[in-house]
């Protein structure tokens, strides 16, 4: 069938440029508009769903790992360091105030290997807890810093998380206050650290907050502590929150679940 | 621009219109799959950690 709009062979007159002209920019900025809708309902609900799906997916190989080899990743309750002939960095002794204590080698990078309860969040909230900071780290769980504390270990175990998209895990990180747990498991131990501090704004480049004994801390001498850090303003990042806890129980996983956490 | 895919679609205007929504259903997984994905760390949400480099690492 042939189309019936065709121009006339004879001129192409104004009044049809100016028609064209008109439609082409309304085409164009209702597509734009019908772009802006699609990119919005991605961020805000899209990476939620992918989010979900991928920290459902490394809480499960988290747990099959740990039900196939569960002595696989000890637990370092004892405070004895484990000086090893493949650390990357020295091994350092406990007390001491120096950069990023390590006291064993570090996880496997990306991968599970903890998973955190706050009940401050909810008491359905659990997400896994991933080595490594990096964007793509954190699409699928929180994020340990590289080159902090193991967990439980003496120093500082470092926590990066989303407070919007990506499954918003963070989304009531304002809400923490001090007394509050939080909780995290690995394969062989509960820890349960005391948040010391109410949240504190700073600015992105105060990596001190992750050392192991941070300055504006409430924390005055070496220590197990915990620090979580994700963004503010809730859809900005010009700067970080920060809340930092201190290890106060910790149970082997045959001891049971922590109290204060619902089961 | 619509109007010339429009006409440039084989088949009467059901066959037309069916073909429409694969593309448009294309487009969007396209958008969803790649555009988006490509986009969203240039927007701010994905900055939550303390470096040295402000801002450079999500």
């Amino acid at each position: 069938m042939r189309s019936r709009w065709t121009p006339p062979p004879r001129a192409v007159r104004r009044d049809v440029v100016l028609r064209l002209a008109v439609r082409t920019f309304s085409e164009v900025c209702l597509t734009a508009g019908t772009l802006i809708v699609l990119f919005v309902a991605y961020v805000l609900l899209w990476t939620g769903v992918k989010a979900d799906r991928a920290m459902d997916g490394e809480m499960a190989r988290m747990r099959d790992r740990w039900a196939a080899a569960p002595a696989a990743a000890p637990a370092g309750p004892a405070p004895t360091p484990a000086p090893t002939p493949a650390a990357p960095q020295q091994p350092t002794p406990p007390p001491q105030t120096g950069p990023p204590a390590q006291e064993r080698p570090g996880y496997p990078p990306g991968r599970a290997f903890a998973e955190m309860y706050v009940p401050r969040f909810g008491t359905d909230w659990n997400k896994p807890v991933l080595e490594g900071t990096a964007a793509e780290v954190l699409k699928k769980g929180l994020g340990h810093y590289e080159g902090t504390a193991r967990l439980g270990g003496t120093g500082n175990f470092s926590v990066a998380g989303h407070r919007r998209t990506y499954g918003d895990p963070f989304k009531d990180f304002p809400e923490l206050r001090p007394g509050d747990a939080v909780i995290l498991k690995d394969a062989t131990a509960w820890y349960t650290y005391t948040v010391r501090s109410e949240p504190l704004r700073t600015v992105p480049t105060d990596i001190g907050v992750v050392d192991p004994v941070p300055p504006r801390s409430p924390f005055t001498g070496p220590g197990r502590y915990l620090t979580l850090t994700t963004c503010d303003p809730e859809w900005g990042h010009s700067h970080r929150l920060v809340v930092w806890a201190e290890l106060t129980q910790t149970r082997t996983v045959a001891q049971g679940r922590p109290e204060g956490l619902p089961s | 621009m619509y109007g010339w895919i429009w006409r440039h679609l084989p088949g009467n205007a059901w066959v037309r219109a069916v073909i429409s929504l694969v593309l448009v259903l294309g487009v969007v997984f396209v958008l969803f799959q790649y555009v988006f994905p490509w986009a969203e760390p240039l927007l701010p949400f994905n900055d939550v950690t303390v470096d040295e480099g402000s801002g450079a690492t999500p």
